[in-house]
């Protein structure tokens, strides 16, 4: 059954832990994916490339403002209509227009988050347009009504067996497991919609300044369609991703491939400067850029302006064990994994709604080693988990334990006191119930319900110690 | 306030907070020359050449390379060829029966092409190059979409990653290289780098680099033919763009120096 990604955060937890075909899927994928990067990083310097990610990512920051006005200005030079959008619906209400202005009827859409976050689809059906999602994994999940669940790999969470049964249900193609026949009948499917579209919509992986150069990283091809057949192209970014020079971006390009997907380049990287000329032969006749703030500079005031500088490359989750036991769509978030807990709350105008997901770690720092930026995401989600409970949002339990526990530490009467209860009384359930302890009482269950806990030791350590140190008598002397 | 400005003020003044956790107040940029080569190739331009044609074929491309643009020609007319039997094999026709449109070949415009002559070669060989002026126009879209062979040249190749740089602009249409099922490149050695870096380095010593970018409307970096692997990791090629990227690399630098 799939994750619910309506429901409460534990709900959701719940669902996917009980889903043993999500578990296969993730587990097969993140496997493969792990040893795809390492032998990539393997395979050049990979800590230079790293530092100087870093160094020109933190730049880039530092100057947004005037990297932002060249960019527009080069952009503009190049003849494409540069738009700005504080919030979600701003950007969704500018592009419905642009759509509407040009009686757009069929979008065809290149796999991007960024659509995703601001929830472009929707906007657009509403009024009557037809979306269709061109990526084969965002094809797949378009299908079943899903949304992705990965930054990169959005079907990570369905089998093989699932996807055959998806195409066997809305496309009524016949039984095959065959990953290529249905590639095929995809193609087939989706070359019609390129032919027909009015509109090309796609994020932005990330824009040249120095050129007012739109890129986007694809292995299909369905970008290069959807930024060329179309007579009118949307590009929509958010406005921490730029990149100084022509040389900085093909860095960002090599580290951002060699992380997500370990390869060298990805098969394509289009760069758009433009619309079509009168004299080219193919390309929009307009193309329009969306810039989108919506919580960005949030992020950036609140303290979290290290996570903007995040190449969406996908690695954080592809190590981190909370997500390979939940999966994406248990975060509930357009963005999920250790990245997906910082910035879904630090971008958010609300933190009580996303308030669990800095929780959603268990702070083990692998995302941080896999960072091509090297962003410190761990001390980011200890940073969130300190301004909830600063502003009193953490749940009401939770803090009566943080503050039980940190009476007990401060006192060493209290804490000895303590060490002897749960020494005496774990080894007693756990006599009770025959060596482990598999279920601790409420409300403590929680921690027993997937895995057991170890009773305490019968002495604590001082008391061994000195118990040592009495039976080897003095011999230091 | 209108959005931009206001996006812009509330950076400006945030920027200029002291007690700003990130970024820090010093930052560095990168300067062109600086940059880390992150692949690497050596050797002539023959090693090059081979080099590229190792990383392609491990991409599941192909190619092959030989000495002359005369040798060139007929490998590309070799290789169209085989294509077009190829396909009658795929549509399980009789050999000998062709197919309306089976010679047709999307292609960049005859002096777009690095090879001369092989325009009217073909043409006389009874292919038929249809090259794109407008693909707004609803019968050039209906002519083009069928076609299953593609014909380019490159703007540059790289041959640490296998790697081809193809500008758009008059002449030059994106599709050549993206709508058909086969792509055929025609690469001269003098356009053959060891890595990009090398190539950027170049462009950016000449003062042409921001132009390559800006005089077509699109430029794209090929590396290898279509693929996906959404459906559980499996590779699948042949996804949109070309399952065929085949490259036929010749040395156009011995030929240059005889003319020069």
């Amino acid at each position: 059954m799939p994750v619910d990604i309506h429901a409460p955060f534990p709900e959701r937890v719940q669902q996917a832990l009980a889903d043993p075909h999500l578990h296969t899927a993730i587990h097969r994928a993140m496997e493969r994916m792990a040893v795809a990067r390492t032998r990539a990083l393997a395979a050049t310097d990979a800590a230079t490339m790293r530092a100087q990610m870093r160094r020109m990512k933190a730049h880039v920051l530092r100057h947004l403002p005037q990297y932002l006005e060249t960019l527009e200005r080069n952009l503009e030079d190049n003849g494409a209509v540069v738009h700005w959008a504080r919030d979600a619906q701003e950007a969704r209400t500018l592009i419905r227009e642009i759509a509407l202005q040009n009686g757009v009827q069929t979008a065809v859409k290149s796999k991007s988050m960024v659509t995703e976050e601001i929830h472009l689809n929707e906007a657009l059906e509403e009024v009557g347009i037809r979306v269709v999602e061109t990526d084969l994994g965002e094809y797949i999940i378009q299908l079943a009504g899903e949304p992705p669940s990965h930054i990169v790999a959005p079907v990570i969470h369905r089998r093989l067996e699932d996807i055959s049964q998806i195409f066997q249900e809305k496309l009524g193609a016949g039984p095959t497991y065959d990953p290529g026949e249905m590639t095929s009948i995809a193609r087939a499917q989706l070359r019609q919609d390129f032919f027909q579209a009015d509109m090309g919509i796609s994020g932005v992986n990330f824009a040249i300044a120095e050129t007012g150069t739109v890129c986007i990283v694809t292995n299909e091809g369905n970008g290069r369609m959807v930024t060329s057949l179309p007579p009118i192209y949307v590009a929509v970014m958010g406005i921490e991703k730029i990149v100084p020079t022509v040389e900085d971006a093909f860095l960002q390009l090599q580290a951002l491939c060699r992380s997500a997907t370990g390869q060298a380049f990805s098969v394509y990287f289009s760069m758009t400067s433009g619309p079509r000329r009168p004299e080219h032969p193919d390309g929009p006749e307009q193309f329009h850029v969306v810039l989108l703030d919506n919580g960005r500079t949030q992020m950036l005031e609140r303290g979290y302006g290290e996570a903007l500088m995040c190449v969406r490359c996908g690695a954080c989750l592809n190590v981190c064990p909370v997500y390979a036991q939940i999966g994406g769509h248990a975060y509930g978030s357009t963005y999920s994994g250790p990245i997906g807990a910082v910035i879904t709350p630090a971008m958010a105008s609300d933190l009580r709604e996303t308030r669990e997901l800095p929780h959603a770690s268990s702070l083990c720092g692998a995302c941080r080693e896999a960072c091509p930026v090297q962003i410190d995401l761990p001390r980011l989600l200890l940073d969130l988990r300190a301004e909830l409970a600063h502003r009193g949002l953490e749940p009401r339990p939770e803090a009566w334990g943080i503050r039980a526990f940190m009476e007990t530490m401060r006192s060493r009467a209290r804490y000895e006191q303590a060490g002897k209860l749960a020494r005496v009384a774990t080894r007693l359930l756990a006599r009770l119930s025959g060596g482990t302890l598999r279920t601790l009482p409420p409300p403590l269950n929680g921690w027993t319900q997937y895995r057991d806990f170890p009773p305490f030791a019968s002495k604590s350590f001082r008391e061994w110690w000195q118990e040592r140190e009495a039976l080897r008598g003095r011999e230091s002397d | 306030m209108d959005a931009r400005n206001q996006i812009l003020e509330r950076l400006r003044k945030l920027l200029g907070r002291p007690d700003l956790r990130f970024p820090p107040p010093e930052t560095e940029p990168l300067r062109p020359g600086e940059h880390l080569a992150i692949t690497q190739a050596q050797g002539d331009r023959w090693e090059l050449a081979q080099r590229f044609l190792a990383e392609l074929r491990a991409l599941h491309g192909d190619g092959e390379l030989v000495e002359t643009p005369a040798e060139a020609r007929l490998a590309a007319i070799a290789r169209l060829t085989a294509w077009v039997e190829e396909e009658r094999a795929i549509r399980h026709t009789e050999p000998d029966t062709s197919m309306p449109g089976e010679r047709d070949v999307l292609s960049w415009a005859p002096q777009e092409l690095p090879v001369e002559g092989l325009a009217p070669a073909l043409e006389d060989l009874g292919f038929r190059l249809v090259v794109p002026q407008d693909l707004h126009r609803p019968d050039e879209r209906d002519t083009l979409r069928p076609i299953r062979a593609g014909l380019t040249g490159v703007d540059a190749a790289f041959a640490s990653t296998g790697s081809m740089l193809l500008g758009s602009g008059p002449g030059r249409s994106r599709v050549a290289s993206l709508t058909p099922y086969r792509h055929l490149a025609l690469v001269p050695l003098s356009r053959l780098y060891p890595n990009v870096e090398t190539w950027l380095r170049e462009q950016r010593e000449a003062g042409t680099l921001e132009a390559v970018l800006r005089q077509g409307s699109q430029t794209v970096l090929v590396t290898g033919p279509s693929k996906s692997a959404d459906i559980e990791g499996n590779l699948t090629l042949g996804v949109h763009g070309p399952k065929l990227v085949y490259a036929i690399l010749f040395d156009d630098i011995h030929a240059l120096i005889q003319e020069g």
